[in-house]
């Protein structure tokens, strides 16, 4: 666990946690350096991805520099990510995050992006370093002269050794030099320039030693303080960042028994808080059963999760026969909420067996047929939906025989149709392996499958709505329902179709023959399952993305060249706010002035959010409040139409339902136009009369198959 | 065909080998990269004609083994093409041996064949690295680090954490270019800025890459934390591959013919057909 030991930032973030709620449930540090005593040997689990991570970013900056013109500037933020690896971690983590995004940018860009991030991870392992050494700009300059100076002197090494290339270069530079001076020659008056500039360039080839090494100096240097001025920029934005990382490797050894197990009067506490988030709590999970843990928001289901994969509880008791072996076979396995990133391979059947102590043999067809992906091994894991991604990863969890699974909250991102097969795959779980299950929902339903139920009643957090608990929905059967009569057509799509890679082999049709209109004042839903194409359907409705052919006109002509006239809130909300603080972000995506504070307030109170929140960190705010935030935005531009792109992802039930209600004022009173794309039902009746079902990138009118199992 | 789709360019597509089950599909992962290792060394050093062409042999022979289609290659700006031909028409003035008589014109083509060859280098080296992104599937190339790295390991360099670092680069990369997507498409949405007069410009365009480099970093750095939970609840690193491959027969015949190609250029290149050689005026 990351330690802050950024003065500030501690009592910051702290005061910030107690007031949002989505945040509760997380330590709140910052992206300070890692705590003495610095670890020695493998690197640990949050070394690897944080490595990895920053490696995959070093090596996208440099791919995009290396390979858009003129775009070769944009490498010198290429450091900073490499930068703060070494702000945080060991000299280790740097290298490993070198080798790694060096080879990932030289699959795609080359050498060129190959040398490229070497260079970043150089320049921003000295800031870094230096940073972390708690050192100003001048141990930067007196650094960056020593780098400097090592790397001009490895560079003429490289030239003196490579001497053919070396000669190959310098007659071809010479030639366009020459060939300059030539036709200069022919300009009446410019004899002496064009001599002079041929003579000179050869004097300085002759001297090509000292040419490169003060080149190399020169450039190391610029590129350190540039690195250096970033870094320290990004780094005091990060200071409100939180550290959603929850789990922490197993620390117990001796023989793996995590099961039966048995909680007295446990409580939790987070370091940072001054509340319980859980308990007291006695509870105990059998050899084999199956139980449910069903609670409201903040009644410490997560926490619970904690306890049980061996986090040392604040007070009380934990017993268990053996050790916790997270991860270990026959030992602990845990499914989390988050499909896409619990995923670590990029073969589905490379992720089935990633981390088994190596030799370990595993029938990976057969745990994959049982949770329902049979023949998909050799797919990659990028193109599975939701659902596909949350059963493989119970068949990971499967491989390590595990004698207790904890699912937490698995079914929450994923749509009806994942939702349905994952509950198939948990319900008979217990009488397939020698495992005890417990499985952590907020879906009431979910819990029927289980043997028995256990409901959190919350400690003393205060929880803001009293029935929290949420019902599947099932999908609307009339595709429209006219509920008024309906404006002029606003957005009209006329035979559009799209498809990705265009005229590459790697061609992929995502939409095709789209024919509708959006009225003034409409509330249309378009529902559809992953990869139906209704993101891309968004975006072109937007104007972000032209279609392959066909036309989406906004007011007759076509939308994308009006950008921004329809507004659109993205599923990540995070990525759409660009400012450190909430004024000075909605001052800037609405287009107005930061110091015009009633606009400000205004924008805040059409959202519902209270005008104190200005001067908030945009780190700081909740899921729903970025949201919100968003939509003030957005909405004070008075765009033509709003989309939102699954609004009520990653919400929990109450910030669901309080944005909804804000939506369906916002429809009414303003008489706005709102476009939904979701791959859920639940609650948008009201909001959205019309539904449009998309299915594999065509519009049905009937409600798509998942729907009807329902 | 509309107006739209002409001024569309071609998508690159990262990461994601051309659909095809070939000779060089299958070969190794980590006989590729060995090759494109070794080619990438004899063309730094012995930068000729003779090489050069070798290595394009070779590229072109692969690329028909594979079906390649044409259609992979991404769209070149206008402006390098013109840069292109600006570089090669002042090399041309440059003149030098060889002569040519054109007419009663004498041209020198000392200096263009210089340009074309340095170009040719490029391009070549470009290539052999397209070639192997179109046709490796990158989960195979972490597993072949590894192998590879193997002779390594008794000098305590730590392959297996880098092949680890890299398989797992390799799977956040895409999510996050399309969480790039969204920033700069984000971005895109925003109106200009009114608070930005003539002289803070400047100032205003470093804020605004701070603010997004911010974004993008936020958005990794809680994406990091999750995968460390992923990897956590794995119980840490290990296995990478379900069924980590190796080289195989095809491997040793391909590896004898780029040997035999390049070894024969090589000898061309130091004996009769020298072209890389120190020619110092």
């Amino acid at each position: 666990m990351c330690i802050n030991t950024a003065g500030g930032g501690a009592g910051h973030t702290r005061g910030a946690s107690s007031r949002s709620h989505d945040w509760q449930n997380r330590d709140m540090t910052s992206a300070g350096p890692e705590s003495p005593p610095r670890r020695t040997g493998s690197l640990q689990p949050v070394e690897l991805a944080q490595a990895a991570v920053m490696a995959a970013l070093c090596a996208a900056i440099a791919i995009i520099a290396v390979v858009v013109p003129f775009a070769a500037g944009l490498s010198l933020l290429g450091t900073v990510p490499m930068g703060l690896l070494a702000y945080r971690y060991r000299l280790r983590v740097l290298i490993a995050a070198t080798v790694a995004g060096g080879l990932v940018a030289f699959l795609i860009a080359g050498m060129g992006g190959f040398m490229t991030v070497v260079n970043c991870a150089y320049i921003g392992g000295l800031t870094g370093i230096v940073k972390r050494r708690g050192r100003g700009t001048p141990t930067v300059i007196a650094a960056a002269l020593v780098a400097g100076a090592l790397f001009g002197m490895a560079t003429v090494v490289a030239l003196a050794i490579l001497s053919r290339l070396r000669n190959l270069i310098f007659e071809s530079v010479t030639a366009n030099v020459t060939g300059l001076a030539a036709v200069l020659a022919r300009i009446p008056g410019m004899e002496a320039i064009a001599e002079r500039m041929k003579r000179d360039f050869a004097i300085v080839l002759d001297h090509w030693p000292y040419l490169f090494f003060t080149t190399g100096v020169l450039s190391i240097v610029f590129v350190s303080l540039v690195g250096w001025w970033a870094l320290s920029r990004v780094l005091s934005r990060l200071l409100g960042v939180p550290d959603v990382h929850k789990l922490e490797s197993a620390t117990d050894v001796g023989p793996v028994g995590p099961v039966p197990l048995r909680l007295h009067d446990v409580r939790f506490r987070y370091p940072t808080s001054d509340h319980d988030a859980l308990g007291p709590l006695s509870l105990s999970v059998r050899s084999g059963e199956h139980l449910a843990v069903t609670g409201a928001n903040g009644s410490g289901k997560t926490t619970l999760m904690l306890v049980l994969s061996g986090r040392e509880p604040t007070a009380g008791t934990v017993e268990r026969p053996g050790a916790v072996g997270l991860g270990k076979l026959g030992g602990t396995a845990v499914v989390m909420q988050h499909p896409e990133s619990q995923v670590l391979g990029t073969r589905v059947a490379d992720d089935v067996v990633w981390g088994l102590p190596p030799g370990t043999a595993t029938d990976v067809n057969q745990l994959l047929s049982e949770v329902g992906l049979d023949g998909m091994a050799e797919r990659d894991t990028g193109g599975l939906s939701g659902g596909e991604l949350q059963r493989l990863a119970v068949a990971a969890a499967l491989a390590r025989e595990p004698s207790l699974l904890i699912a937490d909250e698995v079914t929450s991102m994923v749509d009806q149709d994942g939702r349905e097969g994952l509950m198939s795959v948990l319900s008979g779980l217990t009488r397939r392996h020698r495992t005890s299950l417990v499985h952590i929902t907020h879906y009431n339903d979910e819990a029927d499958a289980a043997d028995r139920t256990v409901k959190l009643a919350g400690s003393g957090w205060p929880v803001t709505d009293s029935a929290d608990m949420v019902e599947t929905a099932k999908a609307p059967t009339a595709a429209f329902v006219a509920d008024r009569p309906r404006g002029a057509p606003l957005l009209e799509l006329s035979g559009v179709c799209h498809e990705y890679g265009n005229g590459t082999p790697w061609a992929k049709s995502a939409l095709s023959d789209i024919d509708f209109a959006v009225h003034e004042g409409d509330g249309m839903l378009i529902h559809g399952l992953n990869g139906s194409g209704k993101s891309t359907l968004a975006w072109i409705m937007a104007g972000l993305t032209v279609p392959t052919t066909g036309a989406c006109l906004l007011d007759g002509a076509p939308v994308s060249d009006q950008v921004g006239a329809v507004a659109i809130s993205f599923q990540a909300a995070r990525l759409q706010l660009m400012r450190s603080h909430v004024a000075l972000e909605i001052a800037s995506s609405a287009g107005f002035s930061v110091w015009n504070q009633a606009r400000v307030t205004e924008a805040l109170h059409t959202v519902g959010l209270d005008p104190t929140l200005a001067a908030r960190r945009v780190d700081e705010l909740s899921g729903g409040q970025m949201r919100r935030v968003v939509l003030a935005g957005l909405l004070a531009r008075s765009p033509r139409a709003l989309i939102l792109d699954e609004p009520l992802a990653g919400l929990d039930a109450a910030s669901q339902r309080a944005l909804l209600r804000l939506l369906i004022e916002l429809r009414r009173s303003r008489g706005l136009t709102v476009v939904v794309i979701s791959h859920d039902f639940s609650g948008l009746e009201e909001l959205c009369p019309r539904t449009l079902h998309l299915q594999r990138g065509v519009l049905t009118t009937a409600p798509t198959a998942a729907g009807d199992v329902s | 065909m509309t107006a739209a789709t002409r001024k569309q360019r071609r998508q690159v597509v990262l990461l994601r080998p051309v659909p095809g089950q070939t000779v060089i599909h299958d070969l190794w992962a980590g006989s590729k990269l060995l090759i494109v290792a070794g080619i990438g060394v004899l063309l730094t050093f012995y930068p000729g004609w003779v090489p050069i062409g070798a290595v394009a042999l070779l590229i072109v022979a692969a690329a028909a083994l594979a079906h390649i289609p044409r259609g992979v290659l991404p769209t070149v700006p206008r402006l390098l093409w013109v840069l292109l031909a600006l570089g090669a028409l002042t090399a041309t003035f440059a003149g030098g041996s060889p002569v040519i008589a054109v007419g009663s014109l004498d041209i020198g083509l000392g200096g263009l064949l210089n340009f074309l060859r340095i170009t040719a280098l490029s391009i070549v080296l470009i290539g052999l690295g397209a070639m192997v992104s179109w046709t490796t599937n990158v989960a195979e190339v972490a597993p072949a680090v590894a192998t590879l790295g193997r002779p390594l390991r008794p000098l305590r360099v730590p392959v297996d954490d880098w092949a680890v670092t890299l398989a797992l680069a390799l799977r956040a990369f895409p999510m996050l270019i399309d969480e790039f997507r969204v920033l700069y498409a984000a971005r895109q949405l925003r109106p200009q800025d009114v608070d930005a007069t003539r002289g803070a410009r400047r100032r205003r365009w470093a804020s605004e890459l701070i603010d997004l480099l911010a974004a993008a970093i936020t958005v990794a750095l809680r994406r990091a934390d999750e995968m460390g939970d992923a990897i956590t609840a794995r119980g840490g690193a290990g296995q990478i591959s379900a069924a980590p491959t190796r080289p195989k027969r095809r491997d040793w015949v391909v590896l004898a013919v780029v040997v035999l190609v390049c070894g024969v250029a090589l000898a061309l290149e130091l004996t009769v057909l020298g072209t890389s050689g120190m020619r110092r005026r």
